[in-house]
C-alpha cells in the first residue's frame, strides 16, 4: 500500500531530494550495521526476498487497485537493516520496469523500508507466546496502519508545487481554477478506506506466510541478527 | 505481471542504433527525460515529447508497441492519484503524462540494454552488498516467474482454487507464496554457491564503459530534444 505510484515531478523538488538524501544517510547506516556480518549467505536470502517482494507488488488485487508488499515478511525474515536494503533494491528494480517514477525513489524506499524494520520490531516485541500467524498478522496491520498515516502525511506536507501550475491562467482549456491543490481529506479517505481492506489481505497473508516457514524452514526465521531472542521456546508457538 | 523475461530478450537480442549505445548515454538520456517531466507545465509539450520517443524507438527497431503499452500501466496509478487532485482536465492529463513519459524512456532504456551492462554500470556507484543483492534478486525473479507459472496450474489441477469461497483461496495462495520463499531461498543459495565457484567476487565481470562514443548520438539527441520541448512550449 505505501508504495507511492506519484510520477516524476508532481512533488516539490525539496522533498522528494530530502527523500534521497535519507535514504542515503539509512542505506550507510545499514550498511555499517551489517559490516561484520557474513555477506555471502545473506546475499541469497537477500535476492530470494527481494524478488518474491517484487512479484507480490507486481500483482493487483482488483477491485481494490491494492498490491501486497510483504515488506514486514521481508523485515522479520532478513532483519531491519538487510529489510531496508530489501525494500531499496525492491523499488529501484520497480522504478527501472516503469513502475513508479524514479525521483520518488527515495521516498518509497523509506517508506518501505521502514515498514520492514517496523515490522521486524513489533513481531519481536510481541508475546512470545501469541502463534507466530497471529504475531505476524498484528504486527502487519500495525505497521500498515503507521505507514499508511506516514504515506498521509507525505503528500500532505508535498502540497503540489504551486508552481507547478502557476500558468494556468494562460493554458487552453478549462477547469484549472483551483488547479493544483491536493484534497489530503480525499486523498486521505481513499487511502484508509481501500487501504484497511488491503492491510487485512496482507496481514491474513503475511501470517500464513511466515506461520508456514516457521513450520517448514524454521531456520529461516533465527538468523544472526535475532537469534538470542527467536532460539528457546519460539517454536513451541507455532501453530 | 511485468513481463520480465520479454523484455530481457529484447535486450538481449536486438541490434538496432539504441542497442549499440553505451549504456551511460542511456542514462544521460533518462536524466534529460526525466528532467523535462519535472519542469513540465503544459501537457501538451509533454505529450509531444512522448510521440518524439515514439518515433525514435519504432526507427531504432525497438518494440514499441509493447514499450508503449508497458508505459501505460503508470498511468492508471497516476489516474487514481489525480482524482485527490482538485483540478480539470489538463492537470489530470499533466499527471498522465509526467508519468508515461519517463516510464516510456526507461522502458526504451531497458529494452535496449542487456542487464549485465545495466547492473555493471550500477555496481560501479552502489556499494558490493547493494550491487550484489540487485543481480542476484534479478536473477531470482525469472526463477521464481518460472515457479510461480508451475505453482498456478498446480493448484488448478488440484482443486485449489473454489469460486466463492475467499478463504479457502487465500489459505491456497498465501501457502504458494510462502513455498515459493522457501524454495526461491534454496535456488538463490544455489545460484549463487555456482557464481561463488565459477568466480564471483561481488563484482560483474564485463566493466561498463563510462566513455561517449560517436553511436551514442541518438539517445543524447533524443532526450536533449525532449527537454528543449518543454522548455520552449511553455
Amino acid at each position: 500500500m505505501t508504495h507511492m505510484h506519484i510520477p516524476d515531478g508532481v512533488l516539490p523538488v525539496h522533498l522528494w531530494l530530502l527523500g534521497f538524501v535519507l535514504m542515503a544517510l539509512v542505506l550507510g547506516l545499514c550498511l555499517l550495521r551489517l559490516k561484520n556480518a557474513d555477506l555471502k549467505k545473506k546475499i541469497p536470502l537477500l535476492g530470494a526476498v527481494s524478488a518474491v517482494m517484487l512479484v507480490a507488488m507486481s500483482l493487483e488485487i482488483l477491485p481494490l487497485a491494492y498490491h501486497i508488499n510483504l515488506s514486514v515478511v521481508a523485515g522479520i525474515l532478513l532483519g531491519p537493516a538487510l529489510g531496508f536494503i530489501a525494500a531499496f533494491i525492491t523499488n529501484l528494480i520497480l522504478a527501472l520496469m516503469g513502475h513508479g517514477g524514479i525521483t520518488v525513489i527515495g521516498l518509497n524506499t523509506l517508506l518501505l523500508g521502514s515498514e520492514a524494520v517496523l515490522g521486524h520490531t513489533l513481531f519481536y516485541l510481541l508475546s512470545r507466546r501469541m502463534p507466530v500467524f497471529w504475531r505476524t498478522a498484528l504486527a502487519t496491520m500495525v505497521t500498515l496502519c503507521i505507514a499508511t498515516v506516514a504515506l498521509i502525511g507525505i503528500v500532505s506536507v508535498s502540497h503540489i508545487d504551486p508552481e507547478l501550475f502557476s500558468h494556468e491562467s494562460q493554458a487552453p482549456g478549462q477547469g484549472l481554477a483551483h488547479g493544483g491543490t491536493i484534497s489530503v481529506s480525499r486523498f486521505a479517505t481513499m487511502v484508509l478506506t481501500l487501504g484497511f481492506f488491503g492491510w487485512l489481505i496482507e496481514s491474513a497473508i503475511s501470517g500464513a506466510v511466515v506461520a508456514f516457514i516457521a513450520k517448514v524452514k524454521p531456520d529461516l526465521l533465527g538468523h544472526a541478527l535475532h537469534r538470542d531472542k527467536f532460539d528457546g521456546d519460539n517454536r513451541g508457538a507455532v501453530r | 505481471m511485468i513481463d520480465v523475461a520479454r523484455i530481457d530478450h529484447w535486450a538481449a537480442s536486438g541490434s538496432g542504433p539504441f542497442h549499440r549505445s553505451s549504456p551511460i548515454a542511456k542514462v544521460f538520456f533518462l536524466l534529460l527525460v526525466v528532467s523535462a517531466a519535472v519542469i513540465a507545465k503544459n501537457p501538451y509539450a509533454l505529450l509531444a515529447g512522448y510521440g518524439a520517443l515514439l518515433v525514435v524507438a519504432a526507427l531504432s527497431r525497438l518494440p514499441w508497441p509493447r514499450v508503449m503499452a508497458l508505459s501505460w500501466y503508470a498511468a492508471v496509478f497516476a489516474l487514481l492519484y489525480s482524482l485527490s487532485i482538485r483540478g480539470g482536465f489538463l492537470i489530470r492529463a499533466l499527471f498522465i503524462v509526467k508519468a508515461i513519459t519517463p516510464s516510456f524512456a526507461m522502458l526504451m532504456v531497458i529494452v535496449s540494454t542487456p542487464y549485465p551492462k545495466i547492473f555493471s554500470l550500477l555496481g560501479s556507484v552502489l556499494p558490493e552488498i547493494i550491487a550484489a543483492g540487485l543481480f542476484m534478486t534479478y536473477r531470482t525473479l525469472f526463477i521464481l516467474l518460472d515457479m510461480m507459472d508451475n505453482f498456478a496450474a498446480a493448484i488448478r489441477l488440484r482443486g485449489g482454487f473454489s469460486p466463492g469461497s475467499l478463504y479457502k483461496n487465500s489459505a491456497n495462495i498465501s501457502q504458494g507464496i510462502a513455498m515459493l520463499v522457501v524454495r526461491a531461498v534454496e535456488r538463490a543459495s544455489r545460484i549463487y554457491a555456482v557464481m561463488v565457484v565459477r568466480g564471483y567476487s561481488g563484482s560483474m565481470a564485463e566493466k561498463a564503459s563510462v566513455r561517449l562514443h560517436p553511436e551514442d548520438w541518438l539517445p543524447l539527441s533524443t532526450g536533449a530534444a525532449v527537454l528543449l520541448l518543454v522548455l520552449l512550449w511553455k
